[in-house]
Order: structure tokens, then C-alpha cells, then sequence
């Protein structure tokens, strides 16, 4: 019941610090009665009762059989995956999608199990094979990045 | 009949060459995608918005396309339930029940015949329901206020927790975090900033395709690092491919009941195909009593979840088109795809855009009589993919739906957010919270706050409008009912038969 609680109190402590910032929302001219602020701060007191319940009877709806287990070769294996989303965020545009792609392709592919070879190809091929149907055929534009030099 | 000539219209549009190459592609891609994991009927539809987008699709051409996606993953989720014993989406949950030991037996071909036939029967009576239900609805709603709308979303969000089943309290906890998200952004109103902390990426809220691919593909996929098997070996679906007329017979009965159950449960708001399905094999299992092999094979227990799932897929058109409230995951999907086009989907659009409403419910015929010819002969074809290991299935998944993300807005910084919202949609499904009910609150977030404030601006602040009217009064009832529910459920005792979630 720990996880469940502590996202529980998390939430509880979100509202109180979200609460607090839209405290202080107020439209300089207002031509309604309702201003900006008292529909989130309804929002925020519901969802705050609902944190609250959950903390202190986190067993309301939840059997002991679904409290979440932490394998640490499952967790390595998340935070490689969340790694490897975070590079494909961060040199999308920089690098250009095609090299983008292939470099987390193939890292995808290792890591649900595929070997060095396959994986490899099928990196390369969703790569280019991507970049040729979204971007030239269903009109979607992606970045070229440091493959722009290629294009006359 | 007025109804009869603007269906007559509805086809003329359906039929046009365009839409119906359109419906075609729909419909493969549902199927698919609807047999794939990591892939469902939510995340795919809102894969296809972006790429509807840089097409050029005209609204009605879109709206077709996403809907016929939405049915072909109704009918491409009982594949791997039967044959794999995994259901390819959450409401194919029940078809496994009964469907994987008839395959087991050698009856695959039978089972895969007769549940794409029960899938059609369930289309075809739900999608008879729309055209009945659908304009009497619209003419009825043209005459609610802001405050008859206001009111009417908070019984949809009741009825989501109340018909939540065994966990009301985390439901509606997702749907006001839900509901919270969407206040992201310039308030329209007056312009203030909420909850953007400074970030200019986050100024005109968080997009919704961008929250519908983390919340459902970036999770899945995390999910899907647990299970790292190298593709299955399905049983053979042998022997005879097409079911015989005693066997069609047997289930008619309750094809028919099924899929009015399915429609029913389809309108309402928030429960959707997985409860309906649910429901559906229940009843029938009760109903069939001793005399029923359920569980063991019985061709009912196929045929009653997968007429209802599909049944209730096209019902929860309805209130998607007439009231602009989606019924379930999928529709708040399209919902938010119909905003893109600057249409509001409710009860004036039966009025001002009948070509595209009637387009889209003839297209619901269309695509089902597309779906049960293609789905008899390319069985084998569609079998084939589910052999498909995951090391080359899911990377592909994860680079298009980045490429969906990038295309809304061409910033890296959806990405990023998708990335954030993934996470904590992971986080929210291990700890057991229906994903599909943040959705919908989402959705409806920021139509509700603008409904309410609309209504309170008309009464000068008076509250008094939420419950002066009849209509809103009898919806204050109903939501009363509502929330009484769980509650009368709990006293009931633990003895409820135990529902799948939605997520």
C-alpha cells in the first residue's frame, strides 16, 4: 500500500501547491461574474478530497495483490527506454529525423530483445522508410538536421 | 421522411469515390491496429489526426476515416483474443473467455467467422439506433443553455465513476486530474495564464494529441518492456473458415440482444465497449443457464461481447454528434479532432453541416459491410501479422508516434511533454487508475468551465440557473442517482461480479 499512498499524498500536496498558485489569478478587467480563478480552485478542492480519502484508506479499492513490485533489472530497462525517448526528443530536430530515428530504432530494437544484425537493419529501414512516407508522400515535414547538406 | 432523404445525402457523400478509398484504408489500418499491442483504438485514431491534417482531408473525409479506424479495431481485437488468448484491446477481454478455447479445439476458423459476423450484426442494429436516435436527440438539445450543458457533462462524468464498478473513487480522481489539465493555458475569458509556469510551450494548453500519445502509447510501451517475448505462435485457425447456418441460428438470438444492449450502453456516457461487452456475456451466460458451455467453448459466449463491443461503438456516436459529449475514449478522441476543424460537434451541426453528420453515419454502414467481406477472406493475411515480433513492432510504434506528436505543432517541446505525460501515465496504470477516464475529463474540462461561466454570466451569478430549469433538475436527479450507486452497490456487499477497467 506504500506506492499508493505516497502517489496519494503527492496528489494531495500538488493540489495544496497548485491551489496556491491560482489563488492569485485575477483578471485585471473582468466582464463576468465568474473570474478565472474559481473554476480551477472547485476543481482543486474535489480532487484534493479525493487525494485525501485515498491516503488514509489507500486499501478502499485496491487489493494487496496490485501494489506495484520494483524489479531493478525492470526499472534499468524503464529508465534505458525514458533514456533513449529523451535523445530521440532532444536530437529530433537538431540532428535531423533520419539519423534520429535510426540511432533509436536500433537502440529500441536491442532492447526488446532483437539481435545485432536484424536490429541494425530494421533500424535503418524505419529511419529512411518513415522519413520517405511521412514526410514525402503523406505531407507531414520533418527535420533534415545535419542530412540537409544531401538535399540539392 | 426527412430522416430517410438526409441518409439518402449521408450515402451520397459515403459513396463518393474519395470516402470510399478512404473508408477502405480505415478499416485495414483498424484492423490492424486493433490486433496489435501497444496499439488500441484510442492511440490510433489520434495517431491519424495529425496525418488527416497534412492531407488536406476535408472534416467529413477525416471524420470518416477516424471512424472507420474506430470500427476496424473493434473487429481487429477479437484476432488475437482468439487465436493468442490476448486480447488485442481492452474490450476483447470477454471474446478470449470463449473464443481461445474454441480455437483450441480446432474450431478457429468458425470462431473468427462468426464473431466477425456477430460484430456486424452489432454494427448494423447500433448504427439502425443512430440513424432512429440520433436526430430526435439533436432536436430535442437545440433548446439547452449553457447551464443545461454545464450539467449535463457533470452527469457524464458521475455516470463515468458511478459506472466505474469496483473503483469509483480512483475514477473520478483521473477524471478531475483529467479536468484539471485541460485548465493549462490562456483562459479564453480574460487572458490570465493558468498553471503555464512561465513555459511558452504550455501557453495555449497542452495539446491534446500530444496527451492522448503519451497517456496511451509512451505508457503502453513502457508497459510492454515487461512482457519482451518474441512474437507467439498462434493456435492454426484450420478446418472449416466460414460457420454454418445452424451455428448462425444458434446465436442470432443473442446477436439481437446483445446488440441492444450494446447501443444502450454505448449512449450513455462513459461506459463504453468494455462494459458493454462485459454485460453482454454476463447476461447471456445467465440467461443461457445450465444448457450453456461458457467458458468452455460456447459460441454464444463469443458471439454476445463481440455484438456488443462493436454495437457500442457506433452508439457512442450518438451522443458524440448530437450533444458534443463523447460516450467513450475513442469519441473524445474524434471530439477533439472535430475541434481542430473549428467544428462543434452538437446539435446545431445536424442543422448547419448535415453532409458531414449523415456522411459519417452512412459511413458507419459502409464500413461495416467493408469490414465483414475484407475480414472472411484476409484472415490469414491478418493472422500472419500477429506473429510479429515485438523488438521490430515496437519501435516502429514509438517513432511514428513521435512523428504524430512533432506534427501538430513542430516543437521538440511536445515531445517532451509527451514524454512527461507517459510517465505519469505509467505511474497511473501501475497503480491501477482508468487512463481513459483522465481522457475524457480532459476533453470535456474545457467545455465545461466555458459552459458554466457562459451560464453564470446569463444569471449575473446567480446559481440559481443550474436548477431552475426542468431539464437541469432532472439531471441534478440523475446525477444524485448516480452517485448513490456505488455507494448502494457497496452496501449490496463485494459480491458484484468483478468488471474489467477501461484503461
Amino acid at each position: 500500500m506504500l506506492y499508493h499512498r505516497l502517489f496519494a499524498a503527492c496528489l494531495l500536496l500538488a493540489c495544496v501547491g497548485l491551489g496556491l498558485t491560482a489563488w492569485g489569478y485575477h483578471a485585471p478587467y473582468s466582464y463576468e461574474p465568474v473570474g478565472p480563478r474559481a473554476y480551477p480552485l472547485m476543481l482543486l478542492v474535489l480532487l484534493g478530497a479525493g487525494a485525501l480519502l485515498l491516503v488514509c484508506k489507500p486499501r478502499l479499492e485496491t487489493g494487496d495483490e496490485a501494489e506495484p513490485r520494483i524489479v531493478p533489472a525492470m526499472l534499468r530497462k524503464t529508465l534505458i527506454c525514458l533514456a533513449l525517448m529523451l535523445a530521440l526528443a532532444a536530437l529530433f530536430e537538431r540532428v535531423g529525423f533520419i539519423v534520429t530515428a535510426t540511432l533509436f530504432g536500433f537502440g529500441m530494437a536491442r532492447l526488446f530483445g532483437g539481435r545485432w544484425l536484424p536490429s541494425a537493419i530494421l533500424a535503418v529501414v524505419l529511419g529512411i522508410g518513415l522519413y520517405f512516407l511521412f514526410d514525402r508522400i503523406l505531407d507531414v515535414p520533418l527535420p533534415m538536421g545535419v542530412l540537409a547538406v544531401l538535399e540539392n | 421522411m426527412d430522416t430517410l432523404q438526409y441518409l439518402g445525402q449521408g450515402f451520397g457523400v459515403a459513396l463518393s469515390p474519395n470516402n470510399l478509398v478512404t473508408a477502405l484504408a480505415g478499416t485495414t489500418i483498424g484492423t490492424i491496429v486493433g490486433l496489435l499491442p501497444g496499439l488500441g483504438p484510442i492511440n490510433g485514431v489520434a495517431l491519424l489526426i495529425p496525418v488527416a491534417f497534412a492531407l488536406g482531408l476535408p472534416p467529413e473525409t477525416a471524420l470518416i476515416l477516424l471512424a472507420s479506424v474506430y470500427l476496424g479495431c473493434e473487429y481487429g481485437g477479437r484476432i488475437s483474443s482468439i487465436l493468442l488468448n490476448i486480447p488485442g484491446e481492452a474490450s476483447a477481454v470477454m471474446t478470449t473467455l470463449d473464443g481461445y478455447p474454441l480455437a483450441r479445439q480446432g474450431k478457429g476458423g468458425i470462431a473468427l467467422s462468426i464473431s466477425a459476423w456477430s460484430s456486424f450484426i452489432g454494427g448494423m442494429i447500433a448504427t439502425v439506433g443512430v440513424v432512429a436516435f440520433a436526430p430526435l436527440l439533436a432536436g430535442w438539445a437545440v433548446s439547452f443553455g449553457p447551464a443545461e450543458y454545464f450539467m449535463l457533462m457533470v452527469f457524464a462524468i458521475v455516470c463515468l465513476a458511478g459506472m466505474a464498478g469496483d473503483k469509483p473513487v480512483k475514477t473520478a480522481v483521473a477524471v478531475l486530474m483529467g479536468l484539471m489539465l485541460s485548465c493549462v493555458g490562456i483562459d479564453a475569458n480574460s487572458g490570465v495564464y493558468r498553471f503555464t509556469f512561465g513555459s511558452l510551450g504550455l501557453s495555449d494548453g497542452i495539446q491534446f494529441v500530444v496527451l492522448v500519445l503519451g497517456l496511451f502509447s509512451i505508457s503502453e510501451i513502457l508497459m510492454l518492456l515487461e512482457r519482451t517475448h518474441h512474437g507467439q505462435t498462434a493456435v492454426r485457425a484450420s478446418g472449416r473458415m466460414l460457420f454454418n447456418f445452424k451455428e448462425g441460428a444458434s446465436v442470432f438470438g443473442t446477436n439481437i440482444r446483445s446488440g441492444l444492449l450494446g447501443f444502450i450502453f454505448g449512449i450513455l456516457p462513459g461506459a463504453g465497449a468494455t462494459l458493454a461487452s462485459a454485460v453482454a456475456y454476463m447476461s447471456e451466460k445467465r440467461m443461457a443457464g445450465a444448457s450453456g458451455r461458457f467458458g468452455d467453448g460456447d459460441l454464444r459466449g463469443l458471439a454476445a461481447p463481440e455484438t456488443a463491443n462493436s454495437a457500442s461503438a457506433c452508439g457512442s456516436m450518438v451522443p458524440m454528434l448530437t450533444l458534443g459529449i463523447p460516450g467513450s475514449g475513442t469519441t473524445a478522441v474524434m471530439l477533439g479532432a472535430l475541434t481542430l476543424y473549428n467544428i462543434t460537434p452538437g446539435p446545431l451541426l445536424f442543422q448547419n453541416q448535415p453532409e458531414i453528420v449523415w456522411g459519417l453515419i452512412a459511413s458507419l454502414f459502409v464500413a461495416n459491410v467493408i469490414l465483414i467481406v475484407m475480414n472472411i477472406p484476409m484472415i490469414n493475411v491478418f493472422t500472419r501479422i500477429l506473429s510479429v515480433p515485438n523488438w521490430t513492432l515496437v519501435p516502429a510504434i514509438a517513432i511514428i508516434t513521435s512523428i504524430g506528436v512533432y506534427a501538430v505543432h513542430a516543437t521538440t517541446f511536445d515531445l517532451f511533454l509527451m514524454i512527461a505525460i507517459g510517465v505519469f501515465g505509467y505511474i497511473l496504470r501501475k497503480l491501477d487508475f482508468p487512463l481513459s477516464a483522465l481522457l475524457l475529463g480532459f476533453i470535456l474540462g474545457g467545455m465545461m468551465e466555458s459552459n458554466l461561466r457562459r451560464a453564470l454570466s446569463i444569471s449575473d451569478g446567480d446559481l440559481g440557473i443550474l436548477w431552475n430549469s426542468p431539464i437541469t433538475l432532472g439531471l441534478w436527479v440523475l446525477v444524485a442517482f448516480m452517485v448513490a450507486l456505488p455507494f448502494w452497490r457497496a452496501y449490496r456487499g463485494r459480491r458484484a461480479l468483478p468488471l474489467p477497467d477501461a484503461a
